[in-house]
């Protein structure tokens, strides 16, 4: 049975490629079959907000491979509750949808689930 | 199920210890390397907090001894065959990158 | 047991020696290392351009030695290199430039390969940041 990969995405969209290649990790990961989780905690809430202009700065738009997750079979997606509020952002009204919202002890139990973890 | 969870950066001006110690399980240990050692600064709000958080907290004994920082007794000092060790015994290691 | 390293930070950042102090620990406890994954800014140390001055520790030639020596599998990610211009000699004369600094043991290869090597190991270790 193949283990299964919690990646723990923690950067903003446009701190530097961390965003992205958190998400590359987790494509790869998909494409390949594997059970892999995505968890947006701190920092890393900022990718879900809507509205968001990548080409104001020059970048390439998350969004794009961001909706492409459940494409790539991954569908277990989940927001930390606490590193939303903290950051005034809406966990209602986020650019993805399905993200299941955790509270901190639901995180330590998502953690134990997993077979291994990336946070990044 | 337990989780290693590693810490390299300094709490000062990072909110990697804050957020990790927010989802640490009650069968976690918690292993400071590199500058996440200033935690263990006395007199220091990461100091109080660790000291009354009652965890399995580890810390890499060539950073302490690099910033010349003391062990306290609610911590204990290992090296590298130690941290290997600890890798085993938990199910899985949190590195937070 | 068997141990997947990823590294994700340069060669100048401590937690690149870490990781090669942690893999020579590991290989010293008798456990095996399946494969070492260089990715982020962890594919500087596959890089032989890196000039050390005399009196520091060289981490990329300590990598190329320790992965040589022990015949291990060390792998860079092609894209996180190709974007931070860690070239081997193909990928060099694929873009057109001029500087190729990826040589043997090392392998540019893709994401499948740090895939493949967490199926494979009971436990993955990851080393970056600080």
């Amino acid at each position: 049975m193949a283990q299964s990969l919690l990646l723990i995405s923690r950067q903003a969209p446009w701190s530097g490629p961390g965003a992205r290649e958190a998400l590359d990790i987790v494509l790869a990961g998909g494409a390949f079959d594997l059970p892999i989780g995505l968890l947006f905690l701190d920092d890393g809430v900022f990718q879900l907000t809507s509205g968001q202009n990548a080409k104001a700065v020059q970048q390439k738009d998350l969004s794009a491979n961001l909706q492409a997750l459940p494409m790539f079979g991954v569908d277990d997606l989940f927001v930390c509750a606490d590193s939303a509020k903290a950051r005034g952002v809406a966990t209602d009204a986020l650019a993805l949808g399905d993200m299941k919202v955790l509270t901190a002890a639901d995180i330590a139990t998502l953690i134990d689930r997993y077979d291994q973890v990336i946070t990044l | 199920m337990s989780t290693l969870h590693v810490l390299s950066h300094s709490p000062f001006g990072d909110n990697r210890l804050a957020s990790c110690l927010r989802v640490m399980g009650a069968q976690d240990a918690l292993l400071l390397c590199g500058d996440a050692t200033y935690a263990l600064q006395p007199g220091s709000a990461p100091f109080a907090t660790l000291q009354a958080a009652g965890l399995n907290l580890f810390v890499l004994a060539e950073d302490l001894q690099a910033r010349a920082l003391d062990t306290p007794d609610w911590a204990e000092a290992i090296n590298y065959s130690g941290f290997v060790e600890l890798s085993i015994e938990h199910d899985k290691v949190n590195t937070w990158l | 047991m068997k141990f997947a390293i990823a590294l994700f930070s340069a060669a100048h950042a401590p937690s690149s020696r870490r990781a090669l102090l942690f893999a020579q620990a590991a290989l010293a406890g008798g456990h095996d290392i399946v494969r070492l994954f260089f990715y982020q800014d962890g594919v500087y140390n596959a890089c032989d351009s890196v000039v050390t001055p005399q009196d520091e520790q060289d981490l990329p030639k300590q990598w190329r030695t320790f992965v040589s020596d022990n015949q291990l599998d060390g792998v860079v990610c092609i894209a996180a290199a190709l974007r931070r211009g860690v070239l081997n000699d193909e990928e060099a004369q694929r873009y057109q430039r001029s500087a190729i600094c990826v040589q043997a043991p090392w392998a540019l290869s893709g994401l499948g390969q740090l895939h493949d090597a967490i199926q494979d190991a009971d436990r993955l270790i990851c080393f970056g940041g600080a």
